[in-house]
């Protein structure tokens, strides 16, 4: 009885205990600070919370904060799971902030017209913060940047539907091969990234060597999906440039994903096709060397193995080096991973030769939200954060390449700068479609281990990569009527908008081009499925 | 510089303060007198406005806020905003339909009708089912009634389509004459990026089916005349050209199309290596 009161007791002091804890930490919470109304606060929201990237943002905020005493400004870093919800909910409920991170995969057109302020205005003008730059005070702010903002398909800061800049990127990124230097001395003897693929296959058969030898748990490469594919695109694509060309419908020298969808449905290559056979043979040439369960792993786990001197080399995007350059105790190397050579006897014969990554296009874009309750100051801190001397800062920081002209690449990020001298992509089955990548992804085991094989990688895969394929034809038929219906009523706005003015060249002419081009190839996809069943 | 409709910041005003301001009330009654008539226009505006950018559901509200009455540019409008409200809709559809054929039925030559008749043209074609005879009749109407109009270039342009891609029962170099038989319309110089790109859809539908001769390479010459504003159309436009050219043998003007292309290729064209190997093969070839 005694202990049963006791208890009840306890019960009772722990449940008022955690009543009052809750009650105090609610009173003495901080409240919103109360900004002085004649300060205008800025607020920009990004997703990118690698090392590096905030604490440069937070030093040219400071350094606007001390040119403009009377704005401040607000960085708010939002994790990537969380990126699409809450963005969401303060586009609709009005309280996104001034200044918003966009990504082509992110915002639709509709999310982009309704919500966000096109820039193209802006972006024709000078950049202000430029104007003791002799060589920048007399360009437009886009003409400041390296690549002066192409307007293509798939970038981040230009809708090729509506025709208008959103965003003004701050920085570019590229995928390499980070390497312990510790690690490669003592497997190899020299600290020498490869400059060929067979001397990059012999170097993972020498880091696996040596580990055997002195018996240390170490793999020649972090293994996890997501790397291994950082490096098996390159592959795939450079086995395949000349094959690609064939498959050029429109002789421009570029196979789009829609033509190689095409000629796959003509049967006009296949898995079988020796290039892509190639393609696959080079995966299987390097897979053996992957740690066990490696596809069941993702970029965390391989990025641990790799700071953890687990694993000597990992494939990611040069966003991630801030972080592994401040976490790991032994000095990292970078190298692009190598292409093959034209007379190479095993993987030459449809090579070109390196991949070009000259059309790496600026990213980390920050749009202006139309909710903004200061637009033209937001838009003055869009120039101040993307002029030579903060994109220099940003740069330093971050470790990420700069996007403005004459900026230096920082030390220890050369290599990191996008390739100009190379050859036009091949077929990367991986790309075709979210469906193919899948397909990729659950058969890629079978390029790996002591068994690795690309002939089993063709017999279990090319059933399904027959319906993915057509499939995803059918799907971007059905996708892109969707957009060309909308585009009849935005061009019958155009239309009563411009004519007054006259229409040749104007938006009205430009985006009636575009909707001719984009539904010619939408039927031409019909006719293909149409022409050709499939089996 | 700012556009008119982004959100202005405003000053920090008590809420009651004008209330005490004579001048404030006497805006107010003007602003309450000029109300009826100034709404009409700008409500239109607003709406072929929110329809260019791509607000649908705003610019069909924008449009039937007030009954558009005798106003046949404000019933087009309601109409079009209607086509891709959003649910889109076979009900909404039949809807636009019949909207824009009653302002067909009233007037048949003025603006509005041409447009209608174009809008309907692209709803048998693109929003709902229709026999291909239907759409191209459709077509060849909005041709017919205003030869000279842009629209009838639109018209003439997405006919060339249906020809090349929606005639099965024509043979490849039928469909590919017929095509291209709407040249004098849908190539016209009123709309040069239209023009354009419709010469270069003759071209690329004939490298589709397989078919390379000179009227291949005639067609890339006459877009690549009208000149498109778009950088990667216009490089990628001198690339095709090259290549025809030198699968036609026509060496000399294959290496000027390679030189033009190098000369006017943007920094982050990734083909800019490519052409200038194959260019050197080229040239090369030739001594």
């Amino acid at each position: 009885m005694k202990r049963r009161r006791l208890t009840t007791m306890v019960v009772l002091v722990l449940l008022i205990g955690t009543y009052l804890y809750s009650a105090g930490r609610l009173v003495l919470r901080r409240g919103p600070a109360v900004v002085d109304p004649g300060i205008e606060v800025i607020r920009y929201a990004h997703w990118q919370i690698e090392p590096g990237v905030r604490e440069a943002f937070n030093e040219i905020a400071a350094d606007y904060m001390a040119l403009h005493p009377k704005v401040r400004v607000e960085q708010m870093d939002i994790p990537g799971r969380a990126w699409k919800q809450w963005l969401r909910t303060g586009l609709i409920g009005g309280t996104a902030p001034d200044l918003v991170e966009l990504a082509s995969y992110e915002n639709p057109d509709d999310m982009l017209a309704r919500y966000f302020t096109p820039i193209t205005t802006y972006l024709e003008q000078p950049n202000p913060y430029n104007a003791d730059e002799p060589d920048l005070r007399g360009l437009s702010w886009r003409q400041s940047y390296t690549a002066e903002l192409v307007p293509v398909e798939g970038v981040h800061y230009f809708s090729t539907n509506l025709l208008e800049y959103y965003g003004a990127p701050s920085a570019m990124v590229t995928v390499r091969m980070f390497y312990n230097r510790r690690l490669i001395q003592e497997a190899i003897g020299e600290d020498r990234p490869p400059r060929t693929y067979d001397e990059f296959v012999a170097l993972c058969a020498a880091l696996q060597r040596h580990a055997e030898v002195t018996h240390a748990p170490v793999a020649p490469l972090a293994g996890s999906w997501f790397n291994v594919t950082q490096i098996t695109d390159g592959l795939f694509s450079a086995a395949s440039q000349r094959v690609a060309l064939t498959l050029d419908i429109s002789h421009d020298l570029e196979m789009s994903k829609v033509e190689g969808l095409i000629n796959y449905a003509r049967g006009r290559w296949s898995l079988t096709t020796p290039a892509i056979r190639t393609g696959l043979q080079t995966v299987e040439a390097f897979g053996r060397y992957l740690p066990p369960g490696w596809s069941q792993l993702n970029r965390e786990d391989a990025m641990m193995q790799f700071l953890q001197g687990r694993a000597a080399m990992l494939a990611t995007g040069t966003w991630d080096a801030g972080g592994i350059l401040r976490q790991a105790d032994f000095p990292v190397g970078a190298f692009k991973m190598p292409a093959f050579r034209r007379d190479d006897p095993k993987y030459g014969r449809w090579t070109l030769g390196p991949l070009s990554e000259a059309n790496t296009f600026a990213g980390v874009p920050f749009g202006l939200t139309r909710t903004s309750r200061h637009p033209e100051r937001a838009i003055d801190f869009l120039r101040f954060l993307t002029s030579r001397k903060s994109n220099a800062k940003f740069s330093r920081i971050s470790t990420w390449l700069p996007v403005i002209k004459g900026v230096p690449v920082p030390k220890g990020s050369e290599s990191f700068r996008p390739v100009e001298e190379g050859y036009v992509g091949g077929v990367n089955i991986r790309f075709f479609s979210g469906e193919a990548n899948q397909v990729v992804l659950q058969y890629l085991y079978l390029l790996s281990g002591n068994a690795a094989s690309a002939d089993a990688f063709i017999t279990q895969t090319r059933v399904p990569f027959d319906r993915v394929f057509r499939g995803e034809l059918d799907r971007l038929a059905r996708v892109s009527r969707e957009t060309l219906r909308q585009k009849d009523s935005v061009l019958a706005g155009l239309y009563q908008l411009e004519a007054g003015t006259g229409l040749a060249r104007a938006k009205f002419d430009r985006l009636a081009a575009n909707q001719l081009t984009v539904e010619a190839e939408r039927l031409r996809s019909l006719r293909t499925l149409a022409d050709y069943p499939g089996k | 510089m700012l556009n008119s409709w982004v959100n202005q910041p405003r000053p920090q005003q008590p809420a009651v303060a004008w209330f005490f301001r004579p001048a404030a009330w006497m805006k107010g009654i003007i602003a309450l007198g000029l109300a009826g008539v100034a709404h009409a226009a700008p409500a239109a505006d607003e709406g072929w406005q929110d329809l260019a950018g791509y607000l649908f559901r705003d610019a069909h509200d924008a449009f039937t806020r007030e009954p558009a009455g005798a106003d046949r540019r404000r019933a087009l409008g309601a109409a079009a905003g209607l086509l891709n409200e959003p649910p889109v809709s076979p009900g909404k559809v039949a809807d636009v339909e019949s909207q824009l054929r009653q302002l067909l039925a009233d007037k048949a030559a003025d603006e509005p009708a041409i447009y209608a008749r174009y809008l309907l043209a692209r709803i048998a074609h693109l929003h709902r089912p229709a026999e291909i005879a239907e759409i191209e009749a459709a077509y060849r109407a909005v041709i017919t009634a205003a030869p000279a109009h842009p629209l009838a270039q639109l018209a003439a342009g997405k006919l060339a389509l249906v020809l090349l891609y929606q005639r099965p029962d024509l043979p490849v170099p039928a469909r590919i004459a017929a095509a291209a038989e709407l040249a004098p319309v849908a190539g016209s110089g009123q709309l040069p990026e239209t023009a354009c790109i419709y010469y270069r859809v003759l071209a690329e539908a004939a490298l589709y089916y397989d078919v390379l001769d000179e009227r291949t390479l005639g067609w890339l010459q006459r877009a690549e005349a009208v000149g498109p504003r778009d950088v990667m159309t216009a490089t990628s436009l001198r690339i095709q050209l090259a290549e025809v050219a030198r699968a036609l043998g026509h060496r000399e003007a294959a290496l000027g199309y390679y030189r033009s292309y190098l000369a006017t290729a943007a920094r982050t064209d990734s083909r800019y290596h490519t052409v200038a190997e194959r260019m050197a093969d080229l040239a090369k070839e030739a001594k």
